[in-house]
């Protein structure tokens, strides 16, 4: 015999079972009762009976429980490790109780306490400048430093680089990554390390049981547990449309403060994060900025943080400062800096060796924050 | 009665000696031609009996068997036709034996009796002339005499008819004179680097890579002058060396491509590609002759691979062993060659799909961009020593009066580095050996330590490491500094090779 468990992660995983109907579902059958339901040997109840009325649905969902058997799915949460949690259960998130669209079920690895911590969330764009890559890195390890949890999405781009940030902190700050796929499907791929990290030493959740695939629709519903997890959503980086901005919506809608990194004026990469500030989006230029949001008793640090940068040359300075204002190629400094190619590129060589710029592409662009 | 005539036929760029025995004796009226003719070859026989004819020669009803010999190997395309109809001439008894002792002919008849050109004069009489016969006279067609020129000079005669031939053989009349008047150079001129306005790197490049012989691939979105720059090339390169110019001219031979006015192909080649080309059609085969591919037309020159990311992959891998060797080897079930692909190979490819430009104007994610450039296999992209980000210019420099350094100008500089190359070792600084780097290399304190800390910082690789430091001696080259490689062009080299990144795990050297 399987607990009721090993059911609701069966159900959890039908094709064409959603989270309205799994919670109609739940909330009016015991699990083992629910999954015969849909196996179409016992009749459904509730709100839910209409949706079984409906022929087609019925037909389909049948057959695609009947492809399914709840002992498959319930051995392969104890073998990953993963623990099911329905709405309900003695454990479930308080957070996540009275919300608006509560997770019917949660699949969670690693330790669900960190929940009663400060939580921050990091969100942005996965297609991230170098600058908004290391302003998430920064934040993410600032935060953890000062003993934040930071809730991401574990994407490519800003989310991995936030909980990398967190990850090499030396502080109670842990990572807390809600994913779209299951457990045992890692997306995307690169970020093998960072799951299985946040998954040891931090919260992987995730509304599907393991073999779950990382579909299109499932990002938008992920976003709206992240949202729901954090005390503060903060977007680091973000076009004029994004997830990240979806995820900010949801943050609102549950009354969750959204700040956001400004972003530099008439690029795109920064449109998402400065129309958020336009609409009242307080900002964000270091983590003390969201300390002071989560109220923290958290003196702001008298000097600026210690930066072990070793200060450019003066004459690399006129280079670095044509680099602040936006990024340019080699012949772009050159041209204007009005040096030889040779020297320019010695300049820039320096001050990449310094940790002050980095290149992509063949474009330089400053890292890190600004020289005093 | 027999008679046997010289000829050849051409295998992927070698020709090969083939002497065309003709029998011709009384039974049942027959025309056959055994010794593995292809179809091409076996047509000769309606074009050689029609063009008899139409010459106003006698073609009587006889039993005649032609046979190519040596008859083990597979003979192709028309080139035997003049061969064949003057064996039959012979054998006929309407042309004396003696007439063609020290002759060969090379050409295809039309049925009215005109002599045509065929792709391969040239390894053709490089086979019968100098390897075989130091007196033979070789008869061509009168389209092809350029090329017999480039490798025989005014030994190779010329022919428009066959009736021609006949006459000059029966000595009714002199050999026709060969084709004079077309003697102006009608080689185009090439684009000149002075149109390009801007690009102060993308010119360096081209000027590093015809200098050191380094592969160059140039980054950047639609419209920022990739092609423009590509095409300037070939204009940078000195003349090709005597062999090498004889190689390429057998290429082009052998390929049908036209040559220039004297035969040789001397200036550099230039050849383009389009990305749907096949493997075939880019590393050459196809036919039982072994066709030469782009990269054997390239030989001596330059090979330019527009939208590389295009490419099929497979076609680009094909690339690798002629890129590292200087030769292709094809080998087929029966048959193998090796033909000469000794080129520079420049590239241009966009960032990403959209076409990327400035961080954070990119449409495309991670994911789209990652997919994108691992068309390019690794293996290939550590091939270029130079990556070049190309931007659009600027307005300033699109309107500013006058361009940059005229072509012949960086020519000569690239020249004189060239030399210097070449009596430092004897081949470009793309080919140093890396053991030998720090003996024909030796850097400055600055540029040990600049590197060391580029190496620490995991932003190159040890690959990216000896070939950054053979474009810095190319750069030291260029400046004209003998000795040491100074920090600053050891800084320069590395800016040359841009990091293709999605992500630190994509950063190729």
């Amino acid at each position: 015999m399987i607990p009721d468990e090993g059911f609701v992660a069966a159900l959890a995983g039908v094709e064409g079972m959603n989270v309205h109907r799994l919670a109609a579902l739940l909330r009016h059958h015991p699990p083992a009762e629910a999954w015969e339901v849909v196996c179409g040997r016992v009749p459904a109840r509730g709100p839910i009976a209409n949706v079984f009325a409906q022929g087609e649905v019925r037909a389909a969902l049948i057959a695609a429980a009947t492809k399914r058997d709840p002992h498959e799915v319930w051995d392969l949460c104890l073998h990953l490790g993963v623990r099911v949690i329905p709405w309900g259960h003695a454990d479930y998130p308080a957070l996540l109780v009275h919300d608006p669209l509560p997770p019917p079920v949660l699949f969670t690895q690693g330790d669900l306490a960190l929940l009663a911590g400060r939580r921050v969330a990091m969100v942005g764009t996965r297609n991230a400048t170098a600058a908004g890559r290391h302003t998430a890195k920064v934040l993410g390890h600032d935060l953890a430093a000062a003993g934040v949890h930071v809730v991401s999405g574990l994407a490519r781009g800003v989310d991995g680089c936030a909980h990398r940030g967190v990850l090499s902190a030396e502080g109670e700050g842990r990572p807390i990554a809600v994913v779209a796929s299951g457990h045992d499907v890692v997306y995307p791929r690169e970020h093998r390390d960072l799951w299985e990290a946040v998954a040891n030493c931090g919260l992987l959740l995730s509304e599907g049981p393991p073999g779950t695939a990382p579909l299109g629709f499932r990002f938008p519903l992920r976003n709206r547990i992240i949202a729901a997890l954090a005390e503060v959503v903060v977007v680091v980086e973000s076009r004029e449309r994004g997830g990240s901005l979806l995820t900010a919506d949801d943050a609102l809608t549950r009354g969750v403060p959204v700040m956001a990194v400004p972003g530099p004026v008439g690029r795109r990469a920064g449109a998402g994060t400065n129309q958020l500030l336009r609409d009242g989006a307080a900002p964000v230029t270091e983590a003390d900025d969201v300390l002071a949001q989560l109220a923290f008793q958290h003196e702001r640090a008298p000097t600026p943080n210690l930066d072990l940068r070793v200060r450019p040359r003066r004459g690399d300075i006129a280079a670095y400062r044509l680099l602040r204002q936006e990024p340019r190629t080699l012949d772009g400094v050159a041209l204007a800096v009005g040096g030889g190619l040779m020297e320019v590129a010695m300049s820039l060589a320096r001050l990449e060796a310094g940790g002050w710029i980095a290149q992509a592409d063949g474009w330089f662009e400053c890292v890190g924050s600004p020289l005093p | 009665m027999l008679a046997a005539v010289r000829s050849a036929t051409v295998f992927g760029v070698e020709g090969r000696v083939v002497t065309v025995e003709v029998h011709v004796s009384s039974g049942l009226p027959a025309f056959q031609i055994v010794g593995l003719p292809d179809e091409a070859c076996r047509e000769s026989r309606d074009r050689v009996r029609a063009a008899v004819l139409s010459s106003g020669l006698e073609w009587r009803s006889c039993r005649v068997t032609v046979n190519l010999a040596p008859s083990s190997q597979r003979k192709g395309g028309s080139g035997l036709d003049l061969a064949i109809a003057v064996g039959f001439l012979v054998a006929s008894g309407q042309v004396p034996e003696e007439a063609i002792g020290e002759v060969g002919f090379v050409g295809e008849l039309g049925l009215d009796g005109t002599v045509r050109a065929v792709t391969g004069v040239a390894p053709m009489l490089a086979a019968m002339c100098i390897d075989d016969g130091p007196e033979l006279r070789p008869v061509v067609p009168a389209q092809s005499w350029r090329e017999a020129q480039g490798v025989v000079g005014g030994r190779a005669r010329v022919a428009g008819t066959l009736r021609e031939v006949f006459a000059a053989l029966v000595g009714e009349a002199p050999w026709p004179e060969p084709p004079d008047g077309e003697l102006v150079d009608d080689e185009p001129p090439l684009p000149d680097l002075a149109d390009v306005r801007g690009q102060r790197i993308a010119r360096l490049a081209l000027e590093v890579a015809a200098a050191g012989g380094h592969h160059l691939l140039l980054v950047g979105p639609p419209g920022s002058g990739k092609t423009m720059l590509a095409q300037r090339m070939p204009g940078l390169l000195p003349a090709l060396d005597p062999a090498t110019s004889l190689a390429a001219t057998m290429v082009h031979s052998a390929a049908g491509v036209r040559l220039p006015v004297g035969g040789l192909v001397r200036r550099a080649p230039f050849r383009a590609p389009h990305h749907s080309s096949s493997m075939v059609s880019l590393v050459g085969g196809g036919s039982a002759t072994l066709r030469p591919g782009e990269i054997s037309l390239a030989h001596g020159g330059v090979l330019f691979l527009d939208e590389l990311g295009e490419f099929a992959p497979v076609v680009l891998d094909g690339l690798r062993q002629p890129l590292e060797e200087g030769v292709i080897r094809l080998a087929r079930a029966k048959v193998s060659a090796s033909l000469p692909a000794r080129f520079l190979l420049v590239a241009a490819t966009n960032p990403c799909p959209c076409g990327g430009g400035a961080p954070g104007q990119c449409e495309c994610d991670d994911g789209a961009r990652l997919r994108y450039l691992r068309r390019l296999s690794g293996p290939l992209l550590d091939r270029f020593d130079l990556r070049v980000g190309v931007e659009r210019p600027a307005v300033d420099d699109l309107l500013a009066e006058g361009g940059g350094e005229p072509t012949a100008l960086v020519a000569a500089r690239v020249a004189t580095a060239r030399q210097r190359m070449i009596d430092r070792i004897g081949v470009t600084n793309s080919e140093i050996p890396s053991a030998r780097l720090d003996e024909l290399a030796p850097l400055h304190p600055d540029a040990r330590l600049l590197l060391r800390n580029e190496l620490e910082g995991d932003r190159l690789t040890g690959r990216g490491y000896h070939r950054v430091r053979r474009v810095a001696r190319t750069l030291a080259d260029l400046a004209g500094a003998y000795d040491l490689v100074s920090a600053e062009q050891v800084a320069l080299a590395m800016q040359m090779r841009v990091r293709l990144s999605v992500s630190s795990r994509v950063r190729a050297a």
